[in-house]
């Protein structure tokens, strides 16, 4: 598909026009990705955008700060991001010493670059994001909840935006990411977010969806492990009718643990993917991933999960599983595990399974007085609250299993 | 209370039960022993409304026919299967599935459902009749339960559901002598005028502890023989060969 983006940024310097202008162009010689890209196989994006958009336009727009609803009944920090750009902040359970909260400038020197069109088109076009520091020895008190929401006309605009997250060395953060999308419209949001954690810190994140969305979502996630850090991700991203999840993983220093998990309820035409590449640089580092899809009447699934274990990464262990569950014959599930490993003192294994809601579970619980579609929506709901089950945080764990049974039973 | 007349059941053309009559009244405890193979669990099977059977003839509950009625339909109707294998469902809370049925059938019945609070001081002052240790009950259902652990959340079941027909399905299979005491008063303390039994073993030893008003020898998917409890001591001497 052929689409021409305008760069409508004022008020930045030379350089840094340059710099969009170069990866715009980059993005018009690449185009969409397509499945014929490894990486897309099971994700013909371009053609999705194809069948779902007409003349799609940046969102360029400096959006005005709107009342929006806080979670209750939970005590939290906030950010709020309408249509990407950072509006508002409270971090009333804070030592307003020990963290940093900036809208998100671009240091283009210290750029990564990584070979994807998209990252090419969100590096041209960004319009806004946050950039949170947490001080060394800090450990947040109360999470932090990022209010993602999508307001307004944003019929066939694409929404781009970059976040970044530096967690000093020893400091702790549980950051809760909260996606509410309000305009129902047809539109794209692509987002690159940058996580570094130094020495010792710890980031724990988990992305719920607040609500069904006709959004088509792409995030990137650079994440880079220093040593004895800790960094936990969980995705919980039912009701979208599209997501891609890919997270590039460096664990740059020894003893670093890196797990990523996922729970995600498909229902009627939707897509998600999550694909995952773990490069293990150093020795004695674990990884970890567990990614489950309940799949319902015409959807499709995805998980991509690469392994990299260098050289001189010994004694890395690493696991992977993907397991899903589909609920009828309409549904597809792909999982392409990938293990490229160099070095000869690892534990490495990767698994995947899928398969049907089991009869005899089933019939167990009719025979109890239960119907066969209650019984159904029990044995699934255990399925994906497994991982919900693995949050060691009590009060977050309590608050995302409620927004799983939303997610699970609808909205 | 149920009436079953010329039941006949098969399997990809191998025919299990051949011709069955039973008939048990309100208030009755009715044993079925007979050898491995005769068709037992696959009664048991037939009167829960499993799936995957060629049945014909006429079972009737309380007069009703029970042939079109659905699995969950019979237990809401109070018929009760403990399975002699109960399943492991990873990932249930034995507490939730234990309410969602209660109240589930509750409703059927016409009854106000329980809240949380009060299902809690049922489900506690049932389970330490039983013996059953309260941590059990927050675990995921039957999962890495022993083998004594499942059988008397099966008659947990049974008591807190309150059925009117209860077939118990080889019930003092991998039980030890305290567990099978425990069961079998269990059972006994459920026995009223208006409810029935229908006890599927191997042995007498669980009719020493639950004695039945029949008891009925399964064989080549008939009934064969029926006496009173002095049947089942008899055989226990003699054994299925001599009948």
């Amino acid at each position: 598909m052929k689409q021409d983006f305008a760069i409508d940024i004022n008020n930045i310097s030379s350089e840094k026009m340059e710099y969009r202008k170069k990866n715009l162009e980059l993005f018009n010689k690449e185009g969409f990705p397509n499945r014929r890209l490894e990486t897309w196989k099971f994700t013909d994006l371009n053609k999705i955008i194809e069948e779902n958009f007409e003349n799609l336009e940046a969102h360029n727009k400096s959006e005005e700060y709107q009342e929006v609803e806080l979670l209750k009944d939970f005590e939290h920090n906030y950010i709020i991001l309408i249509n990407g750009i950072l509006k508002s902040n409270n971090f009333k359970h804070e030592d307003q010493k020990k963290f940093k909260i900036n809208e998100y400038h671009e240091n283009i020197n210290n750029k990564i670059e990584i070979q994807n069109s998209l990252i090419s088109l969100n590096n041209a076009l960004f319009n806004g994001g946050y950039s949170l520091e947490v001080s060394s020895n800090y450990k947040f008190k109360k999470p932090l909840v990022v209010y993602n929401y999508f307001l307004n006309n944003l019929e066939n605009k694409i929404v781009n935006n970059k976040n970044m997250i530096i967690l000093n060395e020893n400091s702790g953060l549980d950051l809760i990411e909260s996606n509410s999308d309000i305009s129902k419209k047809n539109f794209i949001y692509n987002n690159y977010t940058n996580i570094k954690l130094d020495e010792n810190a710890s980031l724990k994140s988990y992305n719920l969806q607040g609500c069904k969305s006709n959004g088509f979502f792409y995030k990137f996630l650079k994440v880079c492990l220093a040593k004895m850090s800790n960094y936990e991700d969980y995705i919980f991203s039912s009701g979208l009718k599209f997501n891609k999840v890919e997270e590039d993983v460096d664990v740059i220093g020894e003893n670093a643990k890196c797990t990523i998990q996922s729970a995600i309820s498909l229902s009627l035409n939707e897509h998600q993917e999550i694909k995952t590449q773990i490069n293990h640089l150093k020795p004695n580092c674990v990884s970890y991933q567990k990614i489950k899809n309940v799949l319902n009447k015409n959807c499709k699934g995805a998980y991509q999960g690469k392994i990299f274990v260098k050289d001189v990464a010994q004694k890395t262990d690493a696991y992977q599983l993907s397991k899903a569950l589909l609920l009828d014959d309409s549904s597809e599930f792909n999982a392409k595990p990938e293990l490229e490993i160099y070095a000869d003192d690892v534990k490495c294994s990767h698994g995947s399974t899928s398969g049907s809601v089991n009869e005899d579970s089933i019939y167990y619980l009719m025979t109890r007085g239960i119907s066969r579609k209650k019984a159904i929506g029990l044995l699934t709901k255990a399925f994906l609250f497994e991982i919900a089950d693995s949050i060691q945080n009590e009060e977050i764990k309590v608050f995302v299993e409620k927004n799983l049974d939303r997610q699970i039973y609808g909205y | 209370m149920l009436e079953i007349k010329n039941l006949k059941t098969s399997v990809n053309d191998k025919t299990i039960l051949n011709g069955l009559n039973l008939n048990i009244k309100a208030g009755e405890v009715h044993a079925i022993m007979g050898p491995n193979g005769s068709g037992k669990s696959t009664l048991a099977n037939i009167l829960s409304g499993k799936q995957g059977y060629n049945v014909s003839g006429e079972i009737n509950f309380k007069g009703e026919d029970l042939n079109k009625v659905s699995i969950e339909e019979r237990a809401q109707k109070g018929i009760f299967l403990a399975f002699q294998y109960p399943l492991e469902i990873p990932g249930v809370n034995t507490n939730n599935f234990l309410k969602t049925s209660l109240n589930t059938i509750r409703k059927a019945r016409g009854q106000k459902e329980l809240d949380t609070l009060s299902f809690l001081n049922l489900v506690k002052k049932k389970s330490a009749e039983l013996g059953i240790d309260e941590k059990f009950l927050s675990r995921q259902l039957n999962v890495g339960f022993s083998g004594g652990e499942k059988k008397k959340n099966e008659i947990l079941q049974m008591k807190l559901l309150e059925p009117e027909f209860i077939v118990l399905d080889e019930t003092d299979s991998g039980l030890d002598i305290d567990a099978l005491r425990i069961v079998a008063d269990g059972v006994n303390s459920s026995r009223t005028k208006s409810n029935a039994f229908l006890i599927i073993t191997h042995y007498q030893r669980l009719l020493d502890y639950i004695k039945p008003d029949f008891v009925h020898v399964l064989s080549n998917g008939k009934i064969t023989k029926t006496g009173n409890s002095s049947l089942g001591i008899e055989l226990e001497k003699t054994g299925y060969a001599n009948l």
